[in-house]
């Protein structure tokens, strides 16, 4: 026999190996630090000691990872609004604008509502009108995708241009209903007391940027991995997901299932923003644009495969990639905040990249002279 | 006074369609082959500042432009290596061309944030041609690159619709199994006019650093001009020509804004009129997906569709 040389050949996997589960996701973020790598040491900073910083400010120290817990409360709700839609090859890249809808929803029950009624009630029903506005904010979409077909990914993402400047209208553009009428200085105006949650202290004196929403994102996650396993609907998605033409030959309604997924996955959105409301701001507070919560869930749902559970700590792996970000940016080296995005975008593609792996059986065989 | 301010929108408006144009003749050239990048946001992105840096520190725009059309090319064939070789979702590469881009232009923007642009596009002198009433600031005051693009315009539809490798693209597009039957490389075909595709976006980037921007400014440079670019594919119903009218369109629509500021005009304040551009681009899309006009539409069948031989 001669060998004639090597290739690559790849077979599909009938089931996928439990190690190549785990194995995808840690080999993509390994390979996304070290593109980030060769990025900081082309400009300067010393990999492993900015990366030793990132990794202590935030997650080991305990401002580190309260902070990133409480940055990490949206960013669960975010991503399971992606994972929900996603999964259903409905690509909704909305949320961002759904989050500011849901602040804004959020904030108005906060303000007229809560006023009245015990936190116990005034709490969730900011969180219930977040969750309405968020879905709101998809509604025309998702009517345009179930009854005209129209692709939801462009419909989706032109919306949240809206919604921002929808945003800084309320707050910069005019003295309305959402403006702090006590100041000229252009700031929300607070929802009431009773609406809003204190944050947790850990057993400790301090004070922490988590608040206990960060439980309900957590909570809202198990629930929906529970629900989607054990009802109807959640077969019917898989179906449908699985196959359209199956699912309507089964008699399911594409309609109903497309509008549906993509209200519920606004809905997920719009309580990130709400908990926004009930947490850390108390108001309608433009500081929420500038983090890019809502995009960074897709990325959030891509990296835990769709899986509600894995959302969780891909979203908490996420949150803090930029606590330490944030403080390496006013840090002695100062390093720009936007290494945590280019790390975003590097893991995703990899994660991506990997999903080969997953699927196929990939091994170098010998090409060998057929022998007659 | 005013006829005179609306006159430069109509001149504006020609002058961003430039870019629109660019970005969406890439993303048609893209998908005619089935490969759907939505990166282009990003890719845009990282063309202004890949052209910004390069210009900065040479001060010459020709290798400024030849880099930041490079730049595209190896970003394009990152999302041509995920999508057509390891056949990964395209939608989610997309995404992750945008977040990457987005992330990685504001790291390499954030040195020279707010600095002066080092060089810039400028209109040619056309002499008597740019003197004429309306014509002149309208049709002949433009740049180079202008004028090229609209020729790009015309060439790429020729080179769809007339020529032989034209042809096998689009048939691409619609049944790689028959090109594949044929003896032909549905993979090739893609990877070329992905990355072709990819060069035209971040040259578009470039061109409205050098010919639009005042300074680098990641949240503002693009603003979101990628997206509607992708929505304009649609438009044209992923015919090159059909996407100049609709650039001119959409320009106009992201030009008004400044022109009621201009003219002082508060009826409606200005950050309600900045929503329209979105909103007139979400309702063309809305009217284009009627029943009736989506069988006049025609996009190609196998969009987004990783080809795999032998299966099925």
């Amino acid at each position: 026999m001669i060998v004639l040389g090597r290739r690559i050949q790849m077979e599909q996997r009938m089931a996928v190996p439990k190690s190549a589960v785990v194995i995808v996701p840690v080999v993509s973020v390994i390979a996304a630090l070290v593109v980030g790598g060769v990025f900081l040491a082309l400009t300067g900073h010393p990999p492993v000691r900015t990366y030793l910083d990132l990794l202590d400010n935030g997650y080991t120290s305990f401002y580190g990872i309260t902070d990133t817990l409480g940055l990490a409360t949206p960013l669960i709700c975010t991503g399971l609004a992606a994972a929900f839609a996603f999964r259903m090859n409905l690509y909704s890249i909305g949320q961002e604008g759904q989050m500011y809808l849901g602040m804004i929803g959020g904030a108005w029950a906060g303000i007229v509502l809560a006023d009245s009624l015990p936190p116990l009630i005034a709490v969730p029903s900011v969180l219930l009108f977040g969750a309405l506005a968020g879905a709101a904010w998809i509604a025309v979409p998702a009517f345009l995708r179930a009854r005209l077909g129209t692709s939801e990914i462009v419909s989706t993402l032109l919306l949240n241009y809206v919604a921002l400047n929808l945003v800084n209208y309320f707050i910069f553009g005019s003295q309305g209903f959402f403006r702090d009428p006590t100041t000229s200085f252009p700031q929300g105006r607070a929802v009431a007391d009773s609406a809003r949650l204190s944050p947790l202290s850990f057993f400790t004196e301090k004070s922490t940027n988590t608040y206990p929403t960060f439980f309900v994102a957590v909570l809202l996650a198990v629930m929906l991995f529970w629900f989607m396993r054990v009802s109807n609907y959640g077969y019917e998605t898989a179906v449908y997901a699985d196959s359209p033409n199956t699912a309507r030959y089964a008699g399911m309604s594409s309609a109903w299932l497309q509008s549906s997924v993509l209200l519920v996955s606004g809905a997920l959105a719009g309580v990130g923003g709400a908990m926004y409301v009930v947490g850390p701001a108390g108001k309608v507070d433009p500081g929420l644009l500038q983090v890019g919560l809502g995009y960074a869930g897709i990325v959030v749902a891509a990296l835990a495969r769709y899986n509600f559970l894995a959302v969780v700590l891909a979203a908490v792996l996420f949150a803090g990639l930029r606590t330490g970000g944030n403080a390496l940016q006013v840090s002695n080296d100062p390093v720009p905040i936007a290494i945590a995005v280019v790390l975003q975008g590097a893991v995703l593609l990899f994660a991506l990249g990997g999903e080969l792996f997953r699927r196929n059986k990939v091994t170098l065989v010998r090409v060998q002279k057929a022998t007659t | 006074m005013n006829s005179n301010i609306w006159l430069l929108t109509f001149a504006d408006a020609i002058s961003i369609a430039t870019t629109l144009i660019l970005a969406s003749l890439g993303a048609i050239i893209t998908e005619r082959s089935g490969v759907i990048n939505l990166g282009v946001e990003g890719m845009l992105l990282m063309g202004a500042v890949t052209g910004f840096v390069v210009a900065d520190s040479t001060g010459n725009l020709w290798l400024a432009l030849l880099i930041a059309v490079l730049v595209g090319v190896v970003l394009s064939s990152i999302h041509a290596a995920l999508t057509v070789g390891l056949r990964a979702n395209q939608i989610v590469s997309g995404l992750a061309m945008v977040i990457f881009g987005t992330g990685l232009s504001q790291f390499i923007g954030k040195p020279i944030e707010g600095d002066p642009l080092p060089v810039v596009i400028r209109p040619l002198e056309l002499g008597w041609l740019s003197d004429l009433p309306f014509v002149g600031p309208v049709v002949f005051g433009h740049d180079l690159f202008t004028y090229l693009t609209w020729a790009a315009a015309g060439g790429a539809s020729f080179y769809m619709h007339r020529t032989r490798p034209g042809l096998l693209l689009r048939a691409t597009g619609d049944a790689p199994a028959t090109v594949d039957a044929q003896g032909g490389s549905v993979a090739r075909i893609r990877w070329v006019h992905t990355m072709v595709g990819g060069a035209l976006m971040t040259f578009a980037g470039a061109w409205y650093m050098f010919a639009r921007a005042a300074a680098w400014n990641q949240a503002a440079t693009t603003n979101g001009i990628g997206w509607i670019a992708l929505a304009l594919v649609v438009f044209a119903s992923w015919r090159p020509l059909r996407a100049l009218g609709g650039a001119v369109l959409f320009g106009f629509s992201l030009q008004v804004p400044f022109t009621l500021q201009a003219l002082q005009i508060r009826t409606l304040p200005p950050t309600i009129v900045a929503m329209f551009p979105y909103l007139i681009t979400l309702a063309v899309l809305v009217l284009l997906s009627t029943p009736r006009a989506r069988r006049l539409l025609g996009a190609p069948k196998m969009l987004g569709q990783p080809f795999v031989r032998d299966e099925r």
